[in-house]
């Protein structure tokens, strides 16, 4: 299937872009937005969104097919792996999680829509409507689709002209979303456009620049300063920086019964997405003491990281990435050689995926790509002592625990600062709801008019 | 290892240098490579607890390795972290450490007086075929020799100042200077505007000059002659010994644009900037072309160490042209191990090797906070 030339990605020379065509585009995209999209009901869109999702769920869509033919050489993961994580996308984006989502974020699910009283306050003496921005610019990073997808989900739902800029190499998946809203509301995707260039190229950013009115980027720390640095005073900035996440398993779930399970579920987390996200883990922490040592949980995991290999193999790398593996396990080879403390578990004949078990609290941020340590800790302490040099900087942490032990462990991970707290098993999959590193996601996008009504009576 | 056996293979280790042809022209002897290879590795394995448990570790010892490629290797991190030497603590007169990087902890390698004269001799060998072909007489005058490290002694963990005195005991004709300093944090400084001074004395004498420095050295040298506006032409004859690595201490060029900004600030040609690649690990180094000749550049390490280029996949020597991480075996440590893994990505070229981008070198690095 070939794709029809709609948005700037599917020009086929990238380097043809101009100045004038960015603006040209965006003037496009806010008469287009005035014309189609700006009085529609958040019920509505909700709906498409829905339908889209939907659409993507079946083998047979042809967006589908294309990213899972296509997705392997643009971006790097199997086919098997790239549906894994489109299927978890995709159904947790159902018209009841994106009504939770307004309703969470802006207490009503027509904010967007009309001005509506607080149901919270006591009387009805103050009613808000919410308002999107005008132009939305989104900055992507990195070849994992779902927060490019997410964000544009969000923008539909704010009622935002949208362009994203996607870095290079990686437009793909945001690409054929958007061909799969033109082909359930084409006046939707009329609002919005998607572009790839290197990331830095002046020209064209800050003709797009002149044009936003809110920026919500993603990056690295410095390249976000850079970014902000160069945005016209009065445009919003919403900058995602780069986090990381880690696993905890309590040692009531080293039974004989439950440990296959849990081991499973973080073999998963690894193997989603390549390891390649900031919700995916870095390590998993341990506790000593429960019916199977941790070194034993290392060694069921690197087992099911095997069997994951065989049915969502994680694809070939780069040499460089594939250098940083091996030379990663050679150093650890070393450190097993003089001690019994540390032990190393390796795909055969490959770089598939490694574990590496330790007695040794502190995180050291692995090079991805289902590389993954173990570290046997006596209790949580040990654990957020170990990650404290990453503290503000941690997502999510993966639990596995239950009963009150399972509170009295999440509680003391939200009061570290942890901003998300999931199952084992469930770290790559945040619901649309999810507080993007502890801010509302959709809530942030907005601003508000407040009416305050006369005293009655 | 029993100080007899250990001054018995650094003499033989010695001799094999000494008879081996400058350049190839038949196949290399392997088997009397081999040989000592194998010799040394069941002498290292007695002597260095660190080599022999990773060797027992993976499973390889004296009685089963018969090929020296079968040999393990150790990883240059590692030396972080462990000490891998024969050499018992009374006899370890100098220590090598690597400039640490990113991640705190040096390596460090150790040398007796008998090691380090077996470390000159390698890397005399070697440099003086590549660095001063014609002799050490070139162009019908004294060469002079200026070393942008700092004076040896001032800087006695550093490998490279180290061979760049030595180099200067063999071949010069007169005092050399050195022209950085060590400041208080380690760091190298270059006195560049006095290196300017000497050079354009030299230029003036009409003697031809050979430069010793690290990539960023020289990057500082150039930028203060950019800064002053000031273009040398160097005496016919000059030459230049670059050694890669950046480390953060300057603005990073890539080699063409590193080449192409000494030939227009000197006025060396192409033909006589000659690469040279080495580590503290290593006691011999790898030139990437002989002074004066234009053939494509490869890295060549000396008959006594041999290069191989490995697959991250699988750990096994990758074909002509195709890349990997780079592992050397030299018969020239006999003071530590002499099968080392380094973190240097390598195309693998006729009998010697490429070096990738020094980008490749950061990501790899940039992704360890090994030992940190």
């Amino acid at each position: 299937m070939d794709l029809p030339r709609y948005f700037l990605a599917d020009l086929a020379h990238p380097a043809a872009l101009t100045p004038a065509m960015i603006t040209d585009a965006c003037l496009t995209l806010k008469a287009n937005r005035r014309r189609y999209l700006a009085d529609r009901a958040t019920a509505d869109l909700i709906d498409a969104l829905a339908s889209v999702a939907e659409d993507w769920l079946a083998p047979a869509n042809p967006y589908r097919r294309l990213a899972l033919e296509e997705g392997p050489r643009a971006l790097g993961f199997s086919a098997p792996t790239l549906a894994a994580g489109l299927d978890d996308f995709f159904s947790a984006l159902t018209g009841e999680n994106l009504r939770a989502l307004v309703a969470q974020d802006l207490a009503d699910l027509q904010r967007l829509d009309q001005l509506t009283p607080n149901p919270a306050g006591p009387r009805a003496d103050r009613l808000a409507l919410a308002h999107g921005p005008e132009l939305l610019v989104h900055v992507t990073a990195g070849r994992l689709p779902n927060p490019a997808l997410m964000s544009l989900v969000l923008g539909v739902l704010t009622r935002s002209a949208q362009f994203m800029k996607c870095a290079s190499g990686t437009s793909l998946l945001p690409r054929l979303f958007a061909h799969s809203l033109r082909e359930v509301e084409a006046k939707l995707a009329a609002c919005v456009e998607i572009a790839e260039w290197p990331g830095g190229t002046e020209p064209l950013e800050d003709a797009l620049w002149a044009q936003a009115d809110c920026v919500l980027a993603m990056g690295g720390d410095a390249t976000l300063a850079a970014l902000r640095r160069r945005l016209p005073s009065g445009v919003r900035f919403l900058g995602y920086g780069h986090r990381l996440s880690f696993g905890y398993v309590a040692q009531e779930m080293l039974a004989n019964h439950t440990l296959p399970r849990v081991a499973a579920a973080a073999a998963r987390d690894v193997a989603a997405w390549n390891q390649l996200g900031c919700l995916s883990p870095h390590a998993f922490y341990v506790e000593a003491g429960g019916r199977n040592p941790p070194e034993r949980f290392a060694e069921v995991l690197a087992a099911e990281l095997d069997r994951l290999e065989a049915t969502h193999p994680r694809g070939p790398l780069p040499l460089a990435d594939a250098a940083a593996i091996a030379t990663r396990r050679s150093f650890y080879a070393v450190r097993a050689a003089h001690s019994p403390d540390t032990r190393l578990w390796c795909s055969a004949g490959s770089t598939a995926w490694t574990v590496v078990f330790e007695y040794f609290p502190r995180l050291h941020p692995t090079c991805a790509h289902r590389f993954i340590h173990v570290k046997a800790v006596a209790g949580l302490d040990e654990a957020l002592a170990g990650v404290d040099a990453f503290r503000g900087q941690v997502s999510t942490v993966g639990l596995a625990a239950t009963g009150t032990r399972e509170q009295a462990l999440a509680l003391e991970l939200a009061r570290w600062g942890v901003s998300r707290i999931c199952p084992l098993g469930r770290m790559q999959c945040p619901p649309p709801a999810w507080r993007h590193d502890g801010r509302p996601a959709l809530g942030d996008l907005v601003r508000w008019t407040d009416w305050e009504l006369a005293a009655r009576g | 290892m029993h100080p007899d056996l250990l001054d018995q293979l650094t003499d033989r280790v010695r001799a094999f240098i000494e008879g081996a042809a400058p350049f190839r022209e038949a196949p290399y002897d392997d088997a009397a490579f081999n040989a000592l290879a194998l010799e040394l590795f069941a002498a290292q394995f007695a002597a260095a607890p660190a080599y022999r448990a990773l060797a027992t570790h993976l499973g390889a010892s004296p009685e089963t390795v018969r090929d020296w490629r079968d040999l393990p290797a150790v990883p240059t991190a590692a030396f972080k972290e462990l000490v891998f030497t024969t050499l018992p603590v009374a006899a370890r007169c100098r220590e090598f450490r690597t400039s640490g990087t990113t991640t705190g902890l040096p390596g460090r390698v150790f040398h007796s007086a008998a090691t380090l004269e077996l470390y000159a001799a390698s890397g005399r060998a070697w440099f003086g075929p590549h660095l001063l072909p014609e002799g050490a007489r070139a162009g019908g005058a004294c060469l002079r020799l200026f070393s942008l490290t700092p004076y040896p002694d001032a800087a006695p963990h550093s490998s490279l100042a180290c061979m760049a005195g030595m180099v200067a005991d063999r071949f010069r004709a007169e005092p050399v200077r050195f022209w950085s300093r060590v400041r208080e944090d380690g760091a190298w400084v270059l006195d560049a505007a006095g290196l300017t001074a000497a050079l354009q004395a030299a230029a003036g004498e009409g003697r031809p000059v050979c430069l010793l420095g690290t990539a960023y050295s020289l990057v500082h040298l150039l930028e203060h002659l950019a800064a002053a506006g000031l273009r040398l032409r160097l005496p016919t004859g000059s030459r230049l010994m670059e050694t890669g690595g950046y480390k953060g201490r300057s603005r990073e060029l890539s080699r063409p644009a590193l080449h192409q900004a000494l030939s227009d600030r000197l006025g060396l040609p192409d033909t006589h900037l000659v690469g040279e690649y080495g580590m503290c690990e290593l006691a011999s180094q790898a030139y990437d072309r002989i002074c004066g000749q234009a053939r494509p550049r490869i890295y060549r390490f000396p008959p006594w160490a041999r290069a191989r280029v490995l697959s991250p996949e699988t750990g096994r020597e990758v074909g002509e042209g195709e890349a990997g991480l780079l592992a050397v075996t030299d018969l020239a440590n006999v003071h530590a191990v002499l099968a080392v893994l380094t973190e240097d990505l390598a195309v693998r070229r006729d009998d010697g090797f490429e070096l990738l981008g020094r980008t490749a070198r950061a990501e790899a690095r940039g992704c360890s906070l090994l030992a940190a």
